[in-house]
């Protein structure tokens, strides 16, 4: 039941380096989410900590899009299906695991650390790195795909990372040895840092085989730390594992300090201190012309609109990306609005965006009609 | 939400002209609901909540002059919800006029403050101008080139364009 799961084309390259753009930005609505959950005035660790995570993450994101834009691909942030379904599920192994939009708490923490612990896989199953058969059904998003049989993943997001840089280092050393390069892509292209400021990170351009390896070692070690430590390869950053490692032990780390033991200074947690959103809340939940409805209809219309404005920016506007700082400063007012609203139908649970991008022309309200709201 | 909630943002609503979900997209309803609680009472507060669910329906001409007759005409209560406006728009409670503690005796809470951090950042004003509250809810480097986005009202004339959709380069994408 297992296949091989190595990179063999330039266009198995291309399109596993989109699954990377999808899987990373997968990760940003629940933590952004989480973070704007957030009760003013409680947890300032926490929300800072979720901060810069995000942040890296989109940057990991247009890591991903420099890499694709290398090595001739067209990034689309548009396609159907690049927004993840919530719950979308991440190869964890012999397991999946759930990742959804959900408040701040302990449950989205376990989450969080899954996401940033890829697994590893046993000794015994080392051997030809066999990729996983599909157990979720179609209409869900499983992330971390093989590029030529969405039918297939791969056991974790540690080997479909590592499987990309192999496929590069593979399919460049065979391009160089008949004298030509898979970095074909046009210099103008590659989104750098006079584009991309206080973005976690330097962007740098990727040209050629050691960018191309350095960018992907960034991404890896910003979410799991360098080869079991705890910061990352330049000793400047912790890893994302551990920043949320701190929250739930409630303490810092320091440097030299071994990971599971943190011995800094303590931090505070209000583990109830965020609104109750109603986990992967879908449009058609939230009652016919309520407000609430029609906000989060708008959010989602603006985000798709983001989506677009991204996906010029990716494809040699890189000044754009500019413009659209202050898109998402005005997806943080409306998602606080979204989920400071009460849900109507659902007492004690709030509205939340539903990043249904494309697909929120959902229906009328089923439960509504059913008679849940009164 | 229990009933006195409703009507509180019932009230707030229509003396500030913005939605409910505007005004719970603050978070700070049941806190200032508190605010008056705590300032002027429970017993002038029901008495305000009981004046407005006791107008006219919505669907009728008189309410509006209603609503300036028995709510901002009165002597008792124009001038708490006159505070109550300020308090949407600025998240600060000013103290009642001199002339309503002569006439109901003062209130020991009844001082000018702000009622928290976040009330001043969800101060309405902000969101009437189009503009951020200095020092909070930063909208971001170069924010500035564009136009302010003032939000529709009932009865405004017309629609105002969107803040981003103007600007030449994304003309068609960011509308």
């Amino acid at each position: 039941m297992h296949t091989h799961s190595s990179i063999r084309t330039l266009d198995e390259l291309q399109e596993i380096l989109h699954g990377a753009m999808q899987l990373e930005h997968a990760t940003i609505p629940p933590y952004l989410t989480a973070l704007y959950s957030i009760i003013p005035g409680v947890n300032q660790d926490a929300a800072q900590v979720l901060r810069v995570i995000v942040v890296e993450e989109m940057l990991h994101l247009t890591i991903a899009a420099n890499v694709l834009n290398a090595v001739g691909g067209t990034p689309d942030l548009t396609r159907p299906d690049f927004v993840a379904s919530y719950p979308a599920y991440l190869p964890d192994g012999e397991t999946d695991f759930e990742v959804g939009i959900q408040a701040f708490g302990r449950e989205a923490l376990t989450t969080f650390l899954k996401i940033e612990r890829p697994a590893t896989r046993p000794e015994r199953l080392k051997a030809g790195n066999p990729l996983l058969h599909r157990k979720i059904p179609p209409h869900k998003t499983m992330l971390g795909s093989h590029p030529s049989n969405k039918e297939l993943h791969f056991y974790s997001i540690g080997e479909f990372y590592a499987a990309i840089v192999d496929g590069i280092r593979e399919l460049e050393g065979r391009a160089q040895r008949e004298g030509q390069t898979i970095f074909t892509g046009d210099r103008s292209r590659q989104v750098t840092s006079e584009y991309y400021y206080s973005g976690g990170g330097e962007l740098f351009p990727v040209v050629d085989l050691k960018s191309a390896i350095d960018a992907l070692e960034l991404i890896i070690e910003q979410g799991e730390g360098d080869g079991g430590g705890i910061y990352d390869d330049d000793e400047h950053e912790l890893a994302h594992y551990y920043r949320f490692d701190e929250l739930v032990k409630g303490r810092y780390y320091l440097k030299g300090d071994k990971p599971g033991h943190p011995t800094g200074p303590q931090l505070q947690v209000d583990w109830d201190g965020a609104y109750p959103i109603k986990p992967n809340l879908k449009v058609a939940e939230i009652s016919d012309g309520s407000e609430l409805r029609e906000a989060t209809i708008a959010f989602n219309h603006r985000y798709g609109e983001f989506l677009k404005l991204l996906t010029l920016a990716y494809n040699g506007q890189p000044s754009l990306l500019l413009e659209a700082v202050p898109i998402m400063f005005e997806f943080r007012n409306m998602m606080l609005e979204l989920i400071r609203n009460p849900l109507p139908g659902h007492p004690g649970l709030n509205g939340s965006p539903t990043y249904e991008i494309g697909r929120d022309a959902a229906g009328p309200c089923v439960a509504c009609q059913a008679g849940a709201v009164a | 939400m229990s009933n006195r909630v409703e009507a509180f943002l019932g009230l707030s609503a229509e003396l500030t002209a913005f939605s409910r979900f505007d005004l719970l997209g603050t978070g700070l309803a049941e806190r200032y609901l508190g605010t008056l609680d705590t300032v002027v009472g429970g017993e002038i507060t029901d008495m305000l909540l009981a004046a407005f669910v006791a107008l006219p329906p919505p669907e009728d001409g008189t309410r509006a002059q209603a609503l300036r007759a028995t709510i901002l005409g009165s002597e008792l209560l124009g001038d708490v919800a006159r505070a109550l406006i300020k308090l949407w728009y600025s998240g600060t409670w000013f103290e009642l006029p001199y002339a309503w503690t002569q006439r109901f005796g003062p209130k020991s809470a009844d001082a000018t403050f702000v009622v928290s951090p976040d009330a001043y950042i969800e101060g309405l004003l902000w969101k009437a101008i189009g503009a951020h509250p200095a020092g909070a809810k930063a909208p971001g480097y170069g924010s500035w080139a564009y136009p302010p986005k003032i939000p529709t009202f009932p009865g405004s004339p017309t629609s105002k364009p969107d803040a981003v959709s103007v600007h030449p380069q994304n003309a068609g994408i960011m509308s």
